[in-house]
């Protein structure tokens, strides 16, 4: 008895011992880790961050988006502007599919149809609103018309249009396309254990520069802790999701670098459909009461960029001569008293549990608004919850976040445009404005449109502005890697180090 | 016997059904979920309609019967942020659950059992009193602390252990343990007053006194008749180590049920929800089943025909 | 006069049984005192509950004030560490010692009434239960068994969810979804004493039910309910933890020892007293009302097998 029972323990302690942290694996492994896992693999169905970036490994779009919004060719090989509402578009040639169809023309047309298709419940479909239709010229070619002149098409379908194949989809359907996706992108799916991980395998076929790596895996690791342990450590190449407080760690172990991505820009959304908030005085007076200063050098080392207006200030057309609402609690307390409320307001400020380190922003920023008056009840939502709420026009302060495009269009238009979303603010000259900055080609007379869309909104203050955070990916040291602007983990680009 | 094991199972039956009708009513109470399925800029109108077509607008006992009516052949709808069938996600995970909830367990019995034999037989010595003392202690951490505890000497310092994930045997150590060690410590004390029962009885005595060697006293006869409340108890604590499952999965981020469920609830995945609840309650039922039937038969003195 | 001499019949009777109720009473002290473990747990679970009572008027500190530049000021024994943060700061630069101390109110709130709650409901449906018996009994046992079978702890977290997180909110579940097993003990005692000749002379002179419930049975089935609910109070001290640090706790700013918890926890490698030491102060709180259970079960009914 006593003797099996030592044995036991001694076999577990061995485990212990010497069971390796790292699964065993080779040099032509890249694996990645990620926050959460993808809810599905069809990039037409699912506008979340972790589960888009899986996807543009499988998916490939007509463009290539650029970091200054503008774009190069990926699936489509040339294309030209026959008036402004029409673009004339050729494929490349002998472009296949990982199951072996070809892309052509009608693939496109299939694929821009399916986003419209309401069974798709496709949450880019606003994006892609402005397109009418596309006419198949040929095999390969093929005009794409939009009702008005629409200045970010060709970007919007660059980032929102992955083309899919007709024939595989109307053979297996909707739902198991979602887990069994074919593109034409670099990297096929191999293999989804859901909840473990998502095994990419290079498409051999693949028509641009061949990925180095012949494997790569997507792991989900929840915690951010564990996320940049494993890195340190060795077990993964690369990783989202990293704390400002973590990237320190990173740097420090010497056996990671840190890459720049996109930015994320929280916001303080405020509902000015009800009262106090219906005042614009009182709107002034939340932006006034926020420490933007401090909350950067206290919580994000001062690496956040502060901002002065609804536009981020690395975003194409933002007005560069607004000044960031200054911390003045008197001024706020002034201003409420103005408006009639001489004994401050309580108010209820929203926010979504699921984003790392909000929590933290959000009380210090209550505590701020407590300073001028403003006594803020907090109410954490989970992810669903509070976007019910949201669309229920229930909030009545609320912390969301988006990331800081280099396209203004791509949020500010599904934000304040009432034709849009419509959930708390209206304003119709930011309608009509909004509508212009759409048509206008010309990048120069663009910009001042975006200016002006800035500078009213920096006034009526439908929100309290308050920073964008630059987010990194860490990085093996044995890899090299360099982040995008849209945040995507798109891992054609990695390679070894030297 | 027979009869008395058709009244248990007729037993589980209302049991699940009563659970699934508490997990359907509950989930509906906080409002039906159209808003989620649908784009930040569907209209009004798109709203309602979806709402009509998925019968959100019948009475809940209709929708309660059309849920029960399909659950019964085993189809519990499709996951609303997952879009595939739920069950298919739940018999995904369920081997990872149970994997970290048996490796829980047969932790805890290994350690627990010879610690509460040596302690029982040892009464009042140092060894004694320091592993009640220790057993105490593990019964009273939370075992999500455990979890961090061992995560931040394992795996932040010492680089040991891997910090998350499944695959390995190195990455059950960590939540296994941490999932047991109450378990652990609740098995050691009840060994340890069951055997104390045990050996002061008369049979022991004669056995001692009849010169048999204490190693064959205690494993031959004393420990034979210990094991009936311990598996008894063990059984009871399966549930508690589901439960257990759901905060332990999250904290090492293990792919199991506990860890989906929570997500299906911040996500209010309600189809997801009511298979995962009906899928473990079920579990949880079933093993009592195999306790009280495992009971009957190592204690043929238990009457069944009694109320239980 | 058949009433009165029902009602002084019951009311000797009742002062009969209280008698040596109070002796007991003072007798289980006693017996817990002399235990040494139980009396370090009775002690210390009483000064945990001093601090918590007292520390506004003793330790100034407001755990909500925040200091944002001062943020993860290790203990004072550590390099770097202050004095009038003697535990250091959070993330948000707040004093962690007044924070511990705020956390376990809430803690020792929210366990204490849920049990209340629990052994309420769990003592009004077992009386029922036992003392009706027939169609009743079993369709209040019916609705325990679904209780049992559902597990706990995703009934709680749904109903959170759907309800949202507050205090009261927390206790009413806890306590809701706890009845059971109180209800289950009381239930079985209440079945063996039926037969008793007391219960039964009682009845047969024609006292009210709701009387005899209350005056001899409810006296009798109390003791082993007390031990069992002392040691829930450890268990549902450790669910609300678990709760707070799942985001589903009282909602803050309010600190309670779980979210501290799940805050510290994004600053594992940074910061180790944030999730080091609530983890203790929950550890300690429950050893100290595990020892006291455990001598107190003791005391008052050796038998019961040692969990």
């Amino acid at each position: 008895m006593k003797k099996t029972y030592l044995l036991i323990l001694t076999a577990l302690m061995l485990i212990c011992l010497f069971a390796s942290p790292g699964v065993a694996r080779d040099a032509d492994t890249l694996i990645v880790v990620q926050e959460s896992e993808p809810v599905g693999l069809d990039l037409m169905r699912s506008s979340l961050q972790n589960t888009m970036s899986v996807c543009y490994n499988i998916h490939d779009t007509l463009f290539f988006p650029q970091e200054d919004a503008s774009i190069k060719p990926a699936l489509a090989e040339k294309w030209e502007k026959l008036d402004d509402m029409t673009w004339k578009i050729t494929l490349r040639k002998g472009v296949t599919f990982h199951n072996g169809e070809p892309l052509n023309a009608k693939a496109v047309k299939f694929s821009l149809d399916r986003v419209f298709d309401p069974e798709i419940k496709c949450p880019h479909k606003g994006k892609l609103s402005a397109f009418k239709e596309i006419k198949v010229l040929d095999e390969l070619s093929f005009e794409i018309k939009t009702e008005k002149p629409f200045a970010p098409g060709l970007y919007m379908l660059g980032i929102y249009l992955p083309i899919v194949p007709p024939d595989y989809i109307k053979k297996v359907g909707n739902t198991k396309y979602n887990t069994n996706p074919v593109g034409c992108g670099p990297y096929k799916l191999a293999k989804w254990v859901r909840g473990e991980s998502v095994i990419l395998e290079r498409y051999e076929n693949y028509y641009g520069p061949k990925p180095y790596y012949g494997k790569v895996v997507f792991k989900t690791v929840p915690e951010a802790t564990s996320r940049v342990a494993a890195l340190v450590t060795g077990e993964v190449d690369v990783i989202s999701g990293i704390a400002v407080h973590q990237r320190k760690n990173i740097l420090e172990s010497g056996k990671a670098y840190l890459t720049s991505q996109m930015g994320v820009m929280p916001y303080l959304g405020i509902n000015t459909y009800e009262p106090p908030f219906d005042d614009v005085r009182v709107r002034q007076a939340v932006n006034y009461a926020i420490n933007r200063e401090l909350i950067n050098k206290a919580l994000f080392n001062g690496k956040a960029i502060l901002c002065n207006g609804p536009i981020s200030p690395r975003t194409f057309g933002h007005a560069p001569d607004l000044k960031p609402y200054p911390f003045d609690p008197a001024k706020a307390k002034a201003l409420l008293k103005e408006a009639g409320y001489p004994n401050g307001i309580e108010v209820r400020l929203a926010y979504p549990t699921y984003m790392s380190q909000i929590q933290e922003q959000v009380e210090a920023i209550a505590a701020n608004l407590t300073e001028s008056g403003i006594k803020a009840k907090l109410e954490p939502f989970e992810r669903a919850v509070m976007w019910q709420r949201y669309k229920g026009k229930k909030h009545q302060l609320y912390v969301y976040w988006w990331d800081d495009a280099p396209e203004p269009d791509r949020y500010m238009y599904s934000l304040f445009n009432s034709k849009s979303r419509d959930y708390y603010y209206k304003n119709e000259t930011i309608d009509v404005l909004l509508d212009l900055g759409r048509t206008i080609i010309d990048r120069t007379e663009r910009a001042k449109v975006y200016n002006e869309i800035d500078r009213i909104l920096y006034k009526d203050c439908p929100w309290a502005y308050l920073y964008v955070i630059p987010e990194v990916f860490g990085v093996s040291n044995k890899v090299f890697y360099k982040g995008d602007r849209d945040g995507f983990m798109n891992m054609r680009w990695a390679k070894p180090k030297n | 016997m027979l009869q008395y094991i058709l009244k248990r199972l007729w037993h589980t039956v209302y049991v699940v059904i009563g659970i699934s009708m508490i997990s359907f009513f509950f989930i509906h109470l906080s409002g039906d979920p159209v808003l989620l399925m649908l784009p930040g800029d569907a209209s009004d109108q798109e709203i309602e309609e979806l709402r009509e077509q998925l019968g959100f607008n019948d009475p809940l006992y209709v929708q309660y019967v059309r849920f029960a009516s399909k659950a019964i052949r085993g189809d519990f709808g499709e996951s609303l942020y997952y879009h595939v069938p739920v069950m298919e996600l739940v018999i995904e995970r369920l081997p990872a659950s149970l994997e970290l909830a048996v490796a829980a367990m047969v932790f805890a019995l290994v350690l627990a059992v010879p610690i509460g034999i040596i302690s029982a037989v040892r009464r009042g010595s140092m060894l004694d009193m320091g592993s009640m003392l220790g057993a105490l202690l593990g019964l009273s951490m939370p075992h999500f602390w455990l979890g961090i505890m061992l995560m931040l000497l394992f795996s932040v310092h010492l680089g040991w252990l891997p910090t998350s994930g499944r695959g390995t045997m190195a990455h059950l150590i960590m939540p296994a343990v941490s999932l047991g060690l109450s378990l652990m410590a609740m098995f050691a004390r009840l060994t340890r007053s069951v055997m104390l029962e045990v050996l002061s009885l008369d049979y022991i005595r004669t056995a001692r006194a009849k010169g048999l060697r204490e190693e064959i006293v205690i494993s031959k006869h004393a420990l034979k008749n210990a094991l009936i409340p311990l598996v008894t108890v063990a059984g009871m604590q399966f549930g508690f180590l589901i439960g257990g499952t759901v905060i332990i999965e999250t904290v090492f981020a293990w792919p199991g049920l506990g860890r989906l469920v929570i997500q299906a609830i911040f996500s209010r995945d309600y189809p997801l929800v009511q298979a995962i609840v009906f899928v473990l309650s079920l579990l949880f039922v079933g093993m009592n089943l195999l306790v009280d039937i495992l009971y009957v038969y190592l204690d043929p003195q238990i009457s069944y025909s009694e109320e239980k | 006069m058949n009433t009165r001499a029902t009602e002084s019949l019951g009311f000797r009777q009742a002062l009969e049984s209280l008698a040596p109720r109070i002796r007991l009473t003072l007798e289980t002290a006693r017996e817990v005192v002399k235990r040494p473990s139980a009396l370090a747990g009775g002690i210390l679970l009483l000064v945990i509950l001093m601090a918590s009572v007292s520390f506004p008027v003793l330790y100034h500190t407001d755990p909500l004030a925040q200091d944002l530049l001062a943020r993860f000021t290790p203990p004072v024994w550590q390099s770097g560490g202050v004095w009038s943060h003697p535990l250091g700061t959070d993330n948000l630069g707040r004093d962690v010692l007044s924070r511990l101390l705020y956390g376990s109110r809430v803690s020792l709130l929210v366990g204490f009434t849920a049990v209340f709650v629990a052994e309420l409901v769990g003592i009004v449906l077992g009386l029922i239960s036992g003392y009706y018996g027939g169609k009743t009994d079993s369709f209040i046992m019916r609705i325990a068994d679904i209780f049992m079978a559902y597990p706990f702890m995703l009934l709680t977290i749904s109903v959170i969810a759907v309800l949202g997180p507050s205090i009261l909110n927390l206790i009413l579940v806890l306590g809701i979804s706890d009845w059971v097993t109180y209800a289950r003990t009381i239930r079985g005692s209440v079945l063996s004493l039926k037969r008793k000749e007391f219960i039964e002379a009682s009845r047969a002179i024609g006292t009210h039910n709701i009387i005899i419930i209350i005056r001899h049975i409810l006296p009798n089935v109390i003791s082993p309910l007390l031990v069992l609910g002392t040691l829930r109070v450890a268990n549902i001290i450790i669910w609300e933890s678990g709760l707070s640090y799942l985001g589903m706790g009282a909602p803050p700013p309010m600190p309670t020892w779980g979210r501290m918890l799940a805050e510290g926890r994004v600053y594992i490698g940074d910061a180790w007293w944030l999730v080091t030491l609530p983890g203790l102060a929950i550890m300690f709180t429950i050893l100290s009302i595990n020892l006291l259970g455990d001598g107190l079960r003791d005391a008052l009914d050796p038998r019961l097998i040692n969990l």
